[in-house]
This record gives C-alpha cells, sequence and structure tokens, in this order.
C-alpha cells in the first residue's frame, strides 16, 4: 500500500469507525463502507493533506469510490496535469 | 430449490428487521402486507429532524465556484424536471414554499424546497407549524438528480441551502425523514441532525389516524378539512447551544 493509499485509508478508518481491511481496488460505496457525504470529505481532506485542488467535475463516482483511483487523480493534479 | 426458495423468504421477512430495527421493521412489515391489500391502507412513519444552519462553509471555495444558486418560480423549465407530480408542485407554490436549485453553469444539480411559518405535508394529513418562525424554515423533497448522486451533488445543495437560509438569518431548517429511507437518514446525520419529534400515520381510505410524541399526540382525521397541527421547536439544539447568534458568524 503506497504512501497516499495509507493516509486515506487512516482517515476513513477515523471518521467511519470502520476497523477491516481497506482495499484500494474495493468499491467502498458498494461495499457500503463510505456513503454520498463522506466520500466528498475523503476528496476534501486530500486536497488539504495533498495540497492538490479539484474541480467540482472530477468529483463524481468514478474518481472517488476506490482509493486507487482517488489516489490517481491526486497524482495527476500534483503532476500538473490535467489542470 | 425448495430449500432456496425457503431461504430467500426468510432473507425477506428478516430484512426490514435487520435493516430498520424491531419495532421500525414491524411496522414496514405491516405496511408492505398492507399495501398488498389495498392501496388505499398504508403506514407511513416519519422523523421530524432540526438541522442548524451554521456559518462554516460545506464546501471550499475551489469546489463551489463553479456552482449557483437561484429560487426556481413557478413556470421555469427546471420545475418540469423534478419528479414530483405537477398539482403538488402547483400545491406547493399555492402555500407559498420556495424552491432553492443549484447549478452548474446552465445545468439543475439538485434542489431543495422551503416553507415559511408553516408546511402543509402532502403525503398524509398534517400541519408542521414553527414555533420559532423568524428563525425557522421547513425543507422538504431535497433531491439530487440521478447524474450528480454519489458526487458532489448533496453537499453542493447543501452548500447552497446554507449561503441562501443564512442570508436570510435563518438559524434552524426542519424535515421530515420518513423512517425507512436509511440512506437519507445516514446522508443527514453527518449535518447535525437532531431528532425533534416521531409520528405515525395510518391511513386508510378517508381516515387517517396520527400517533406522534409532540401535542396532540392522537388525531383522528376524517376529512381533509381536519388536519393535525404540530409545533416544532428546535429545544434540541438549543439546549446544546448550536445556532446560536455567534454561530452564524
Amino acid at each position: 500500500m503506497n504512501d497516499e493509499t495509507a493516509v486515506l485509508a487512516n482517515y476513513i478508518r477515523t471518521e467511519t469507525g470502520y476497523a477491516g481491511d481497506i482495499d484500494p481496488d474495493e468499491d467502498l460505496l458498494k461495499v457500503g463502507i463510505l456513503d454520498s457525504f463522506s466520500i466528498v470529505s475523503l476528496a476534501m481532506f486530500a486536497q488539504e493533506q495533498f495540497g492538490v485542488e479539484f474541480e467540482g467535475e472530477e468529483l463524481v463516482r468514478e474518481n472517488l469510490a476506490k482509493l486507487s483511483t482517488l489516489v490517481a487523480l491526486i497524482r495527476q493534479k500534483q503532476s500538473g496535469a490535467g489542470t | 430449490m425448495r430449500f432456496e426458495y425457503l431461504q430467500n423468504l426468510w432473507r425477506r421477512a428478516i430484512g426490514p428487521f435487520k435493516e430498520f430495527g424491531a419495532i421500525a421493521g414491524a411496522l414496514y412489515a405491516a405496511d408492505q402486507v398492507l399495501r398488498r391489500l389495498s392501496p388505499k391502507i398504508g403506514i407511513y412513519v416519519y422523523e421530524l429532524m432540526v438541522q442548524p444552519i451554521g456559518g462554516k462553509k460545506l464546501l471550499p471555495a475551489n469546489l463551489a465556484k463553479n456552482l449557483t444558486f437561484a429560487e426556481i418560480g413557478r413556470g421555469d423549465p427546471a420545475v418540469d424536471l423534478m419528479p414530483a407530480r405537477p398539482d403538488i408542485k402547483s400545491a406547493r407554490f399555492d402555500q407559498g414554499a420556495i424552491c432553492l436549485g443549484v447549478f452548474r453553469g446552465e445545468k439543475l444539480i439538485g434542489y431543495a424546497w422551503f416553507c415559511f411559518n408553516v408546511y402543509e405535508e402532502d403525503e398524509v394529513r398534517c400541519t408542521y407549524a414553527l414555533a420559532v418562525p423568524d428563525q425557522s424554515v421547513f425543507d422538504f423533497d431535497f433531491y439530487i438528480l440521478p447524474e450528480h448522486r454519489m458526487g458532489i451533488g448533496f453537499l453542493a445543495v447543501w452548500h447552497g441551502a446554507n449561503e441562501y437560509l443564512r442570508s436570510r438569518n435563518i438559524r434552524y431548517t426542519f424535515s421530515r425523514l420518513t423512517r425507512f429511507n436509511v440512506a437519507s437518514r445516514r446522508a443527514h446525520a453527518h449535518l447535525g441532525w437532531k431528532c425533534v419529534g416521531k409520528a405515525l400515520f395510518f391511513q386508510a381510505w378517508r381516515v387517517e389516524l396520527m400517533l406522534a410524541t409532540l401535542a396532540p399526540f392522537i388525531f383522528l382525521s376524517w376529512s381533509g378539512k381536519s388536519r393535525p397541527r404540530l409545533q416544532l421547536w428546535p429545544d434540541k439544539l438549543i439546549a446544546r447551544g448550536v445556532g446560536r447568534a455567534d454561530d452564524m458568524r
């Protein structure tokens, strides 16, 4: 598990009380770990934590439901692509 | 084959109890049975909630920058995008309700309706009266268009609603949540909602029996002319010191 994924997984555990393993490729909405509010909270946490700025249009299920896709978006922002 | 059938039947039977708890599960099961007997019989279970309108913005500036908030008036094309029946939407405008739409560019993301002073419930016969009308509203039919769910939609509409209400010095918004809408209950729990009362309505053709934790507690209605009036106080929030003037800054 890379650094960003571990930080995000820790945030989810703290915020939701979920104690189990979090697979980066697992759809966290589908399994009920996150809901429509908490996925956006997670994205806002990622903005502050990793110093990136998302666009409202980027905060969609495809980017937020899995840690792997959220981390990919963070890295894309950090590298300056798509901004 | 028979075992699987029985297993499915068992899962369906205990599902509501697992999801809603013993009492609400039993009411849900009873409602389902009654509705099969006749569509004119049913049970509605509501939780009456209050939410503080705080000073903190729900979305940071970069996420809110392309959003606009505007009242949607009668005849606006956006009204046609709302799934409620035309006569229901018309009745809402007739009772003075305001519909606030949240847009990204020209596109409607979602909306919420608000009533000042009183709200005439359109699912059952009941009037909700706000005990502190100069500081409260009643919100209903909070709706996110399907393509904006599981994204920024929910927070965007609440962000807009908070801005709109705060500019009118509103500190509390009341609502009624259907007890069986688990997703809505979970999402709203994040916003600091508190339950101020519960109400159950048993509907059978023209007769409606209300049982509530708020006065008048029990009410039997035979026609649209008689409706129970539930007064809603924001006590639960005031007791916790939420929503006072200093929270509005």
